[in-house]
């Protein structure tokens, strides 16, 4: 292959990417809407197109069309480049993730991830850990105390509850010997999910992606009773968007995360033993991961409207006191697994 | 800072939260699967209960006229002050009607005092709850929208007489 | 001086003053439907039963007579009782007519079914039917079914009106009133028999089914449709005027007015030809113009002429602030020819009320100074020498010199300037090549004289355009007081009208000369030390009684609450 080829075929892979994780991301809250509303038998939004089904591009129109107002009393580049950050950060983690297994398409050999980085796990936790950023520099730009209030909350949440995932990944990580989410995903062949076999540390990290991610129950930097909007209350229009795109950008790499990490990437388990020829193999290698991904948002959707939020000092306590030494628990477990069975 | 004292000690698994976690997001699942309430409101409309105290409207009698006598209660109970009556002689036995009778909906609470105060039963509380207007103008209601044919209002009239 | 006991309260009383007498004048109230303090005593109605110790049965309190060392009781349970059978005999054939009775929130039975009776009624059978609509004179509606028969009407218009019209017939339920055979009840005094009348059975034809009562605001005031001035009440809502109703000033009209003065004296101030604005004769044509602009044209105008070829006429109709103001402006302006007109039907008065000078003021425009100064001239005077041209500009205010008299219109189109104050467009304000709006006595404050030198205060009961219910004190209805600009009933029309002082004023300003007077207060100090008659008099130390000229000491002013019935 040419540099000319790698070059084109990464672009038309990141092009793809960002059109389905723009598509997704404006489907998940579609999604969210609609679920909320039928846990509390509602109906939700029904009325753009079949079902609603536009509801999303109405959305987006809408967010357009508004008036992009900047509190007179803000830090304005910062303000401008908070929303920015939170949306970058969020899209250009999804590079590592892999979506299948190598496949030949029009004679190319194609890996289906768009870098496939030796230390990819590094790199993601390097980002989210970036994100944090994008929403600090929202809350303290933005002049208003609910907004900073709102950033100081995101910040010392996520340091938290990024300890007890770096051991929770830590433990997978033990396992394939490798940083690489390729590596990784096949390490998990057949039913060696780590959801199974290092089960604590999967709990300890869907717990602390849903911190990671400011879902409800953890949603404190927004939390709208006592912040009016958190680190986006003076934000409107398409910045504002931006970080509507960013947080369910985040879910899904969240949950993209646990689907790589713990429930086996594309794997289905002893597919390749039923003989059902490549090209099917890798379709359904690629549906199941993508059906994985689907299932995990609806955990996260559901999750969100089912259970009220912490108070600051409960998730504290949880984070420090209970999350992190079940970390640590995590990768002894790991360890002593491996010693028995290498 | 001294531990409060619980009033009641959790056991381990209520310690845990999972157990209690998963009821509430067994509840919730079992709520997604029940048929929504929501009525669709242009197409379907909502028909209230005899109890509903929409916009308040006149009683007009089977001949036409309306069965106010304008002795003007309605308008000095009103605590919105929505209500303004002009009344006139008439040759009819009843002696006195509303030569006017306006009701300015921006005003009106939807407080029913105006029904409950009328001695004639003239004014009632109806069903109606749409009420659309582009102006402070088309906001007061007079005679001619306030008039309801008393054919109209039965429910309503039988609910005070059994509950008033 | 005797004394005797009423409910353990001792107190002192007049040898031939009856209980009820007694009580009133000490605060005590005693039911009553039938007795009236002005009016003899007729002890039908029975709600003033009282108990007085040492007498076998209660007794009306209403006939009979104190005596020294009487001990009555008002609260004790047998009176309660019998007040509670009294009052529920009234009810038995009382109809429910509450909602369309005009009487309804000012109704004594109404007041004392709620204070005094039982709240329920034992009474199933159909009440007695009878006429409801019964016209006993031109300007009184009777309802058979309300009357409480207490004959308060047929004393006062025997007593008081001294016109036998009205009288019972028939017995028992059947009783009802009805005038004279071929007679009708038409004496000048008839409405106030609407007034005291307990109940709604007398409405008058002119106000009936026009508002509800605790709708309007009241304002206290002076009638003008006589010298006399009798003392009332305006009754306005949304800006308008509803009706006049006496007030009480012993000294004047104890507590009646007069048809004439009751029905004929408010409703030009919400007539159609009001002045609206300052007009100007552009063309041989009235338009309205800026009111700087009517001011800067009158002045100019007036200066063309030498002050012989001037003169000014004032008003008996207008306040002594506006007279006074007149001339002193008139004098600025070097003016001698200065008078104003009588307005009196000979004859036309009685021994109750009604007088022949047909003006409220006459003697406070004498006060004032309106007559003619020296080497000036009467109005008979100026009206020659208008007609041999001598005098070619002519000041009026608040008067219509022509009326019916065809040869005054012509000879006044001979003027050369014509200024008018007006407050509606008369004939002479037809012909005026200046008009100003003048505000009417509904619409100022001020004062009037009256034929007995007593001088009486009135206050605006409506607003023009340049004043404001609240920030200018006016009394108020509820719908006054929450209204906002977007109620209608709050849109009553506000004519942009001045009273005459103001207007005045504002013209002198264009001299050299200015009278500065912001207030009708200012005009009056300004006169209380000019004019020895009213030596140490200020406005408000008039009270609602008003000071009879020549009497006044320091605090003689009275405050009086009406009490009618
Ligand atoms: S419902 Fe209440 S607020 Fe409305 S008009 Fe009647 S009394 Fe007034
Ligand atoms: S209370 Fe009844 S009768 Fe009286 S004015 Fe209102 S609607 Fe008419
Ligand atoms: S007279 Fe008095 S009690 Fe009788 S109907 Fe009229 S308001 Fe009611
Ligand atoms: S009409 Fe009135 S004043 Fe005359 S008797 Fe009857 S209740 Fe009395």
């Amino acid at each position: 292959m040419s540099i000319l080829e790698i070059i084109i075929i990464t672009f038309v892979k990141i092009l793809f990417i960002i059109t389905a994780m723009l598509l997704t991301v404006s489907y998940s809250v579609y999604f969210e809407r609609r679920i909320s509303a039928w846990i509390q038998t509602r109906l939700g939004p029904n009325r753009v197109g079949w079902e609603g089904i536009l509801q999303p591009f109405a959305d987006v129109f809408k967010l357009l069309l508004k008036e992009d107002i900047v509190p007179e009393k803000s830090n304005k580049p910062l303000h401008t480049l908070a929303p920015f950050i939170a949306l970058f950060v969020a899209f250009s983690t999804y590079a590592v993730i892999p979506m299948g297994p190598e496949v030949t398409i029009f004679g190319y050999k194609v890996n289906l991830v768009v870098a496939d980085v030796n230390i990819g796990i590094l790199y993601v936790l390097a980002l989210t850990s970036l994100g944090v950023y994008g929403i600090t520099f929202a809350g303290w730009s933005s002049g208003s105390k609910y907004s900073l209030l709102g950033g100081v909350r995101a910040s010392a949440q996520m340091i938290s509850y990024e300890v007890s995932m770096g051991f929770s990944i830590a433990g997978v990580v033990m396992m394939a010997s490798s940083l690489s989410p390729v590596a990784i995903v096949n390490s998990q062949y057949g039913w060696m999910w780590n959801a199974i076999v290092q089960p604590i540390g999967f709990i300890t990290f869907v717990i602390s992606a849903f911190a990671e991610t400011n879902r409800l129950p953890f949603d404190l930097p927004e939390a709208e009773p006592e912040l009016v909007g958190g680190y986006h209350t003076e934000y409107s229009s398409m910045k504002f968007a931006s970080f509507f795109l960013a947080e369910y950008a985040n879910m899904i790499i969240a949950s993209a995360m646990i689907v790589t990490l713990y429930l086996g990437g594309w794997q289905v388990p002893y597919i390749d033993k039923l003989g059902l020829g490549e090209t099917l193999t890798t379709l359904i290698q690629v549906g199941a991961f993508f059906a994985k991904i689907g299932a995990l948002i609806f955990f996260f959707i559901w999750v969100r409207w089912s259970i009220p939020r912490f108070r600051y000092d409960q998730l504290m306590n949880i984070g420090w006191k209970v999350m992190f030494p079940l970390s640590l628990l995590n990768v002894v477990w790991v360890a002593v697994v491996l010693m028995i069975f290498n | 800072m001294p531990d409060k004292k619980r009033k009641k000690d959790l056991t381990f698994a209520q310690k845990l939260y999972l157990p209690e976690i998963f009821k509430g997001l067994a509840l919730t699942f079992k709520s997604m699967l029940k048929p929504s309430v929501t009525m669709e409101y242009p197409e379907v409309k909502f028909v209230p209960p005899a109890a509903y105290r929409g916009r308040p409207v006149l009683v007009e009698e089977k001949d036409g006229t309306e069965r106010c006598v304008a002795c003007g209660l309605c308008s000095r109970v009103c605590p919105a002050l929505a209500i303004e009556v002009q009344p006139e002689e008439t040759e009819l036995e009843k002696e006195r009607y509303p030569k006017l009778f306006e009701i300015n909906m921006i005003r009106c609470i939807f407080c029913g005092f105006c029904e409950e105060v009328c001695p004639e039963e003239a004014i009632v509380m109806s069903k109606d709850y749409e009420l659309v207007f582009t102006s402070r103008e088309d906001a007061i209601y007079g005679k001619d929208k306030l008039l309801v044919p008393v054919d109209q209002l039965k429910d309503r009239l039988e609910f005070l007489r059994n509950f008033k | 001086m005797p004394k005797l006991t009423i409910d353990e309260k001792e107190i002192e009383f007049k040898q031939g003053q009856t209980i009820i007498e007694a009580g009133k004048d000490n605060g005590i109230e005693i039911p009553h439907f039938c007795w009236h303090p002005k009016l003899s005593i007729s002890g039908n109605c029975r709600v003033c039963l009282v108990e007085v110790e040492k007498m076998p049965k209660l007794v009306i309190a209403c006939s009979t007579l104190a005596s020294d060392g009487m001990v009555v009781h008002t609260q004790s349970e047998k009176t309660i009782k019998a007040r509670n059978a009294v009052m529920e005999f009234f009810l038995i054939n009382h109809p429910l007519d509450c909602p369309i009775c005009d009487e309804a929130g000012e109704c004594k039975l109404q007041d004392y079914a709620y204070s005094h009776g039982v709240g329920e009624s034992r009474f199933d059978e159909e009440k007695v039917h009878k006429r409801k609509r019964v016209e006993l004179g031109p300007r009184i509606m009777f309802d058979a079914e309300r009357c409480i028969s207490c004959s308060r009407c047929i004393r006062f218009s025997d007593e008081i009106a001294k016109e036998n019209q009205l009288t019972f017939v028939k017995r028992g339920d059947r009783v009802t009133i009805t005038t004279f055979p071929g007679e009708s009840f038409d004496n000048p005094y008839t409405l106030n028999t609407v007034d005291i009348c307990p109940v709604g059975a007398l409405t008058s034809l002119d106000w009936r089914f026009k508002t509800r009562v605790w709708e309007t605001s009241s304002t206290e005031s002076v009638c003008i449709g006589c010298s006399r001035g009798c003392n009332t009440e305006i009754w306005v809502r949304n800006n308008k005027i509803l009706r006049l109703t006496p007030r009480q000033n012993e000294e004047v009209n104890e507590t009646w007015m007069c048809d004439h003065g009751r029905l004929n004296t408010f409703k030009f101030v919400n007539e159609e030809d009001r002045v609206d604005g300052p007009h100007l004769n552009k063309n041989g044509e009235l338009v309205k113009v800026e009111w700087n602009e009517a001011y800067s044209t009158a002045f100019k105008k007036l200066k063309e002429f030498k002050p012989g070829e001037i003169a000014f006429i004032g008003s008996a109709y207008a306040t002594n602030e506006d007279n006074y103001a007149l001339v002193k402006f008139a004098k600025s302006l070097g003016v001698t020819n200065i008078d104003f007109l009588r307005h009196t039907i000979p004859g036309d008065q009685d021994d109750i009320l009604i007088r022949e000078d047909k003006t409220p003021n006459t003697v406070g425009a004498l006060l004032m100074g309106v007559k003619p100064l020296a080497g000036g001239n009467g109005s008979k005077q100026i009206i020659e020498l208008i007609r041999s041209n001598k005098i070619k500009a002519l000041y009026v205010m608040e008067d219509d010199l022509i009326g019916d008299d065809s040869e005054m219109e012509k000879l006044l189109s001979k003027l050369n300037l014509l200024i008018v104050h007006a407050s509606n467009f008369n004939k002479t304000a037809q012909l005026a090549h200046v008009v100003f709006p003048a505000s009417t006595y509904a619409e100022k404050h001020g004062t009037f004289v009256n034929f007995q030198n007593r001088i009486q205060r009135i206050k605006p009961a409506v607003a023009t355009e340049e004043m404001d219910r609240t920030l200018d004190g006016m009394s108020q209805s509820r719908w006054d007081k929450f209204g906002s600009k977007y109620d209608r009933w709050m849109q009553g029309k506000k004519f942009d009208a001045n009273p005459s002082w103001k207007i005045i004023s504002r013209l002198s300003g264009q001299s050299n000369q200015q009278l500065k007077y912001d207030t009708a207060d200012d005009v009056f100090e300004d006169i209380a030390k000019s004019v020895t008659e009213l030596k140490s008099l200020d406005l408000d130390d008039l009270g609602n009684q008003g000071v009879e000229l020549g009497s006044q000491k320091v605090g003689s002013a009275k405050t009086v609450n009406s009490e009618l019935s």
